[in-house]
């Protein structure tokens, strides 16, 4: 066997999302020796699941709450009969149990003298016109009421992915939005890895720093830039970090970016030698949290960082312009959103920005479908917004040399005119003859699409320029809009 | 050249000086569809139509940096290869995974550092640069191939991208023979044909005492039938379905002017007309405009304002009515009027003495998805090993079912 690794254990004091069999997940932290109620589905130990191996599912199967593991029977193709729903009618008597003789079973069932399928069985049988369902109708109403009587749970290992569904279904304003597959796409661009150093700003109560440490694995940093008293990263104890990956995340508070000229550290402000007590406890509680800032502003300062992400309820572009002297060359910058809307002004200040290259306003759209055996097809209900990420690289820009004279670029420009002419011609050749285009190249297609072609002219404007002509430019830019 | 140590090359991390060096792949940014890769080399040239760029001007430049050709007539940007890039820019050697579906595959899975993988196939490598980038530095990513020329081009790319370590490529027909793996890996991605007939020995391959996930790719929706009835003969769980599509948005800026600003304008051009006399009356006055008009490009693009060409000045310079000519737009551009007035033959005149003042209009920023958006791609299943998922599979369990008379002792 492979060894086991704690995090592939559910252990005690941990977080642990509970699937239940109507679907819907209930949050707990796991205490040893408790016991955890799922209300009607009845109630299990924390023992019996602690120190086990994530995956399973269980099975409450008598009154002392006892469980074992459960593996589905597998789900079957559905077998296609004669019948049709053509003599169905909606009949409250084709179910011959009574209502009372229902709740009997079900109290049978929470005291565990009954298994769910036990009752789901008993309510088939005495349905009287069972038989005359469709082959997919029969499976329906027996997934129907397994959900309501099967006493199944699984536990749910947190992690980016289920905790992020998990809000995104119960809260999701609470992480404004941010859907499994926009924050998949974040992580993407954001080429976040093992050993990287981070520069975010995150509203999103946590996730997605949660989901950028996940991906780091303990090695390298995450400098979280917050607001108010205290970072609200809510979401960080869902996941189960350890020690190491808890320490990758150091927050600094946008208020003590810069040492304020009054400022005092512990050291002019008390004389430790003279401390006894109480006193000296307090000095060294101030020192731990003064060491703390001026860690996090060293962090800031070094700058050099592997991106620059912010999902932010202020204004992006105020935050870009602080920020973006502290991302290296060739390195993402990610502003996510819950709406498109929000972002358009920053993508237009973006395109304005000489440090930014190419950016990119995106939406994801997600579809879900239920599929068994023979009964593949879309779930009824599709998801809202899911947000919207803008996304560019930052660059190093700086005046490229030697200018044009109006001669020589027009004569490029020729060129050029024909070039592209010819380059359509041979993509519209190409594209008649070749399997579709990838999904990529054909979004960007009328975006930058004529930047190269243009390179010219704007090279030649960017000549002339300096560094600062550019940069005051895009600031007074800023400041109109 | 240098006989200082370089700094080795990993497209699964950055470089901790960030400088481009001998041996390096870099990546030419022409435009987001003139994207190329080059390996530097001292004494090379990268040649494309705006001009050519000497290897050895880029090395020691920082990542990132705009370089101009050096005839001076165009320029790029030097960008640092990471796995998103060579999606962009690998070369084709079969359909390839995008970043919708390998981000969403990769989140999905819950692939992270540390982790042990198996792809297949590799075909052009697109996913296997991501994967290998997130499991580094100690995971490992096993990744199929049947075809061998594929093989090979694609063992010579990891190792120049500095992902032999993290990768080990076999050339095998894993429907036929399997992968060969017990108990190894935390994750399984299928983007073969018949993903089916991988199930079982994928089922083998994950470590047996701790939960894995399986994606399987596929484009058409009989290829699910087939695969969801193997997953669930072979007892995985929790099986899932999912889409996952991109849209890209073009983003336009358009100028919205009022009416009255608009007939301001009108006036101003009419009181130049009059100014300007004996060509303004006559007919080929009309023909010469549009001449002017279809004989140089840009005219056309100011008045309708394809904002997404990112050229700083031409939204402002940017629409007026539609109507409008190229002679009159300069005249509007250098219109005064600071409040517009309605009617006053003092305001034109008193706009040629003062300092001209432009009319801004008030600019609605908006998006646009392209007219020809990519659908659908493929269908992307999911499905979870369990601890429990080990042993036979369900026909297997059925046989011996109906062999002796069963009893199952619960599972502690
Ligand atoms: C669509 S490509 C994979 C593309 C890859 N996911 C990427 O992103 O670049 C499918 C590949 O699977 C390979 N293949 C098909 N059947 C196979 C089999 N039975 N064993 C191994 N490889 C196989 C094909 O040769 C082909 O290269």
């Amino acid at each position: 066997m492979a060894a086991l690794n704690p995090t592939d254990i559910i252990n005690a004091g941990e977080h642990v999302f509970i699937k239940m069999p109507s679907d819907n997940v209930k949050c707990i932290v796991l205490k040893a020796g408790s016991s955890v109620s799922l209300g009607k589905f009845g109630t299990f130990k924390a023992n019996d699941i602690i120190g086990h191996a994530w995956g399973n599912s269980y099975e409450i199967y008598d009154r002392d709450s006892k469980t074992r593991v459960y593996h589905p029977e597998g789900i079957s193709e559905v077998e296609e009969t004669a019948n049709n729903n053509r003599e169905i009618v909606d009949d409250p008597t084709s179910q011959k149990l009574t209502l009372d003789d229902i709740k009997a079973l079900k109290s049978e069932g929470l005291k565990g003298e009954l298994t769910g399928e036990e009752i789901v069985n008993k309510l088939k049988e005495s349905h009287t016109t069972f038989d005359k369902k469709t082959a997919y109708s029969q499976a329906k109403y027996l997934q129907k009421k397994g959900k309501k009587f099967h006493k199944v749970f699984t536990p749910i290992k947190p992690t980016a992915y289920s905790v992020n569904e998990y809000f995104y279904v119960k809260n999701p304003s609470k992480i404004r939005d941010i859907r499994m597959d926009t924050l998949s796409q974040l992580l993407s661009y954001s080429n976040v890895h093992s050993g990287c150093k981070l520069l975010v700003v995150d509203d999103t109560q946590g996730m997605i720093v949660s989901a950028l440490a996940e991906r780091m694995g303990g090695k390298g940093t995450i400098l979280g830039l917050y607001d108010g008293d205290n970072p609200h990263y809510d979401i960080v104890k869902y996941m189960n970090f350890n020690q190491e990956t808890l320490d990758t995340i150091k927050v600094l508070s946008w208020l003590r970016i810069h040492r304020p000229a009054d400022e005092k550290t512990p050291d002019e402000m008390q004389d430790v030698t003279q401390l006894t007590g109480k006193d000296l406890e307090g000095y060294h509680r101030r020192l731990k949290a003064y060491n703390i800032v001026e860690e996090s502003r060293k962090v800031l300062f070094e700058g050099n960082f592997d991106a620059l992400i912010v999902a932010s309820q202020y204004q992006p572009e105020s935050i870009l312009e602080k920020l973006l002297p502290y991302v290296a060359g060739s390195r993402p910058v990610i502003v996510y959103h819950g709406t498109k809307e929000a972002l358009l002004e920053t993508s237009t200040w973006m395109r304005k920005c000489p440090d930014l290259l190419a950016p990119q306003l995106t939406e994801s759209w997600l579809r879900k479908s239920q599929v068994l055996p023979g009964r593949t097809h879309p779930e009824m209900s599709t998801w809202g917004t899911g947000g919207s990420l803008l996304t560019a690289t930052k660059v190093i820009d700086q005046p490229v040399q030697a200018a044009l004279t109006k001669r020589e670029r027009l004569a490029m420009e020729k060129k050029n005119a024909e070039a592209k002419k010819l380059k359509r011609a041979r993509e519209e050749a190409e594209s008649a003859t070749s399997s579709p285009a990838p999904v990529t190249a054909a979004a960007a297609v009328g975006d930058v699409a004529d930047e190269a072609v243009e390179g010219v002219e704007e090279g030649t404007t960017a000549a002339t320029m300096t560094d600062g002509d550019h940069e005051s430019r895009s600031i007074k830019r800023a400041k109109q809009e | 050249m240098s006989e200082t140590a370089v700094e080795k090359q990993s497209f699964a991390t950055y470089k901790k000086n960030n400088t481009i060096e001998e041996g390096d792949n870099v990546v030419m940014y022409l435009s987001k569809e003139n994207m190329s890769i080059i390996r530097v080399k001292d004494g090379e040239y990268f040649n494309c139509k705006f001009g050519n760029y000497k290897h050895s001007d880029m090395i020691g430049l920082e990542y990132g940096t705009k370089l101009g050709s050096n005839t001076g007539r165009g320029f790029l940007f030097l960008l640092y290869p990471t796995p998103e890039l060579w999606t962009l820019v690998l070369p084709h050697r079969t359909q390839i995974l995008y970043i919708a579906d390998i981000s969403f595959v990769m989140n999905y899975l819950n692939l992270k550092p540390g982790m042990s993988m198996i792809e297949s196939g590799t075909g052009s490598g697109s996913f296997s640069h991501s994967i290998a980038r997130t499991l580094a530095p100690h995971g490992h990513l096993y990744s199929f191939e049947y075809h061998q020329e594929r093989v090979n081009a694609a063992k010579k790319e990891f190792e120049e991208h500095g992902l032999s370590d993290l990768v080990t490529l076999r050339c095998r027909d894993v429907c036929k023979d399997g992968f060969d793996l017990e108990n190894k890996v935390d994750a399984v991605f299928l983007d073969l044909p018949a993903p089916w007939e991988a199930v079982a020995s994928a089922k083998k391959a994950f470590k047996q005492n701790k939960v894995g996930k399986i994606c399987t790719f596929s484009p058409c929706i009989e290829q699910i039938s087939r695969t969801v009835t193997a997953l669930t003969e072979q007892g995985f769980v929790d099986i899932q379905m999912y889409e996952c599509l991109i849209r890209f948005n073009e983003i336009r800026v358009i100028p919205m002017w009022t009416i009255d600003e608009a007939m301001e304008k009108q006036r101003a051009v009419e009181k130049k007309r009059k100014r300007a006399a004996p060509r303004v009356v006559r007919d080929d006055n009309n023909n010469n405009t549009q001449d002017e008009e279809s004989s140089s490009g840009h005219i056309n693009k100011s008045i309708k304002v394809e904002p997404s060409v990112d050229d700083s000045n031409l939204s402002s310079a940017a629409a007026t009515p539609s109507s409008t000519t190229e002679s009159e737009m300069e005249d509007s551009v250098s219109t005064t009027v600071s409040t517009p007035v309605i009617g006053s033959e003092t305001t034109a005149s008193a706009s040629e003495a003062e300092p001209r003042e432009r009319i801004e209009p008030k600019n609605v920023v908006v998006t646009r998805l392209p007219a020809e958006q990519r659908g659908h791609t493929s269908y992307l299943m999911f499905a979870t090993f369990t601890p429990a998922t080990q042993g036979p599979s369900l026909t297997e369990t059925k046989a011996a079912a109906a062999a002796a008379s069963s009893s199952s002792a619960p599972a502690k």
